[in-house]
């Protein structure tokens, strides 16, 4: 209160601006050690967000409903023409699923034949999505599964078709998913049929961008991308999407997953997923003396990007 | 009367955390997942600047940076520098209030707007030099533009819900103080 000149201030002025350098100074201090040791004050972040999101639970499902509720009986006006499209659509699934369902038959046989047994590591666990970043610069959302349920920094989160993200922060009750859309994600993948290995790099817009593309003349749009195993990061042949080129000519992966309507998301158990432990855990490699596993100890002039 | 007066304080500085506390759950809201190709005004900020513009002692600095703070941690930015730009630029505020108050209300929002540029300018700056990724420059400018745009709204729907105006002369504060 700007009174500094008032005589009852004499007490208070020097008080409030000793109040605002050691606020000032405990600000500068968190923000330098998140800077410095980021996945110490990432988890102190989840535990707040932990006990803040799942109390606001209660007001925000009715909310997040109602506004769906009006957004879709917008989509009422157009209903006539919706059902026409759908009938006709129904008439070529039903064709598919018959061919499907053949398909399974004759996979089913087969793999009775060979006595397969199905990799019992990718296995989920199903979460929903309570909130998004609040930020129009971060694309991630907090899914209500945490490390109560089992849930382990780094796994790979699907809904029922693509990928989605990448989890990066547990708390007990909630976990934190980054986006592919997000400005610090970066995925190993590769492109169908032509296997050249690639990054898909986000940047907060709805397609990413591929990057290190080795030959883009092998590359067409409408080329499956998928995860490979390398680096550890993800399990290799989740579907990320399809290659589709921009109006400059840059190749951006169009995603599968329907980032329109993220509701029930899929983590999948990855038991074989390097754990971020130390600070350069993720970037060295394993057999380097201080790459993380047999000494924990991070170099200390080491860049760590946050 | 000073009872009242004293109630009164704290009733407003109570409904400041609370509404920030509603910014936030409705940032919060998962409606919208994919990348947005424009943003609205940060209308906490644009709050809290008013407030300390125009009635600095319902914002006092433990509200505003224990908000700031849970913001930063909830909306996923770097811990506590948008908190510390925030916190200092609003007590440089507060302290200007005096010659604003005398002003017209041009001038209430030139300051306003020029604070708004120093947050940005130094919140980028710092992020860059340091290497964090800050997002994209176009978003920031809109956001900009649109919390500037939107700080007459904000004035105006702070007198009418909450009575926050700008003292005039020989009016006293909560205390009974001529201010």
């Amino acid at each position: 209160m700007a009174y500094d000149r008032g005589t009852g201030d004499a007490y208070t002025g020097p008080l409030r601006r000793l109040l605002l350098v050691v606020l000032a100074l405990f600000l500068i201090l968190l923000f330098l050690v998140w800077r410095i040791d980021s996945p110490r004050v990432e988890r102190f972040r989840a535990q707040v967000v932990d006990s803040v999101v799942p109390r606001m639970d209660w007001a925000m499902v009715p909310v997040t409903a109602g506004v769906n509720i009006v957004r879709d009986f917008q989509s009422y006006n157009q209903l006539y023409e919706q059902n026409q499209e759908l009938r006709r659509e129904l008439r070529k699934m039903s064709a598919w699923k018959e061919a499907a369902l053949q398909l399974r038959q004759e996979n089913a046989r087969l793999r009775d034949l060979n006595n397969v047994q199905l990799d019992p590591r990718l296995t989920y666990i199903t979460g929903v999505v309570l909130a998004d970043s609040g930020s129009p610069f971060r694309q991630s959302v907090l899914i209500n599964v945490g490390s109560r349920d089992g849930i382990v920094d780094g796994w790979a989160t699907m809904d029922g078709i693509g990928l989605v993200g990448r989890v990066s922060g547990v708390g007990s009750n909630t976990s934190r998913v980054i986006l592919l859309t997000d400005t610090t994600s970066r995925i190993p993948a590769e492109i169908q049929p032509s296997g050249q290995r690639v990054i898909v790099a986000g940047d907060n817009s709805a397609a990413p961008p591929i990057d290190f593309l080795e030959n883009p003349d092998l590359v067409r749009p409408g080329d499956r991308i998928v995860t490979t195993g390398d680096g550890e990061v993800f399990p290799p042949g989740l579907l990320i999407g399809q290659v589709a080129q921009d109006p400059g000519g840059r190749l951006r992966a169009r995603l599968a997953a329907d980032y329109e309507r993220l509701e029930f998301l899929r983590v999948l158990r990855d038991h074989g997923a390097r754990r971020v432990e130390s600070a350069s855990g993720l970037i060295l490699p394993r057999d380097l003396p201080d790459a993380g596993d047999p000494l924990p100890e991070p170099l200390p002039d080491e860049p760590n990007d946050g | 009367m000073a009872e009242k007066n004293a109630a009164h304080l704290w009733l407003l500085r109570a409904s400041y955390v609370m509404l920030a506390l509603l910014f936030m759950f409705a940032n919060l809201l998962p409606l919208k997942t994919t990348p947005q190709s424009w943003v609205g005004p940060d209308f906490l900020v644009a709050m809290t600047f008013a407030w300390a513009l125009r009635r600095p002692e319902y914002v006092p600095m433990l509200s505003i940076a224990a908000v700031f703070l849970l913001a930063d941690f909830l909306l996923h930015r770097p811990p506590g520098l948008w908190t510390l730009l925030v916190l200092l630029l609003s007590e440089w505020l507060k302290k200007r209030d005096r010659q604003v108050r005398e002003n017209t209300f041009a001038a209430e929002w030139v300051t306003m707007a020029g604070a708004m540029f120093t947050l940005f300018l130094a919140y980028r700056m710092v992020l860059s030099i340091l290497l964090v990724e800050t997002g994209a420059f176009s978003l920031w400018a809109m956001q900009y533009g649109m919390t500037v745009a939107a700080y007459p709204l904000v004035v105006g729907l702070s007198y009418i819900a909450f009575g926050i105006r700008r003292t005039g002369p020989g009016e006293t504060d909560h205390s009974g103080r001529k201010t």
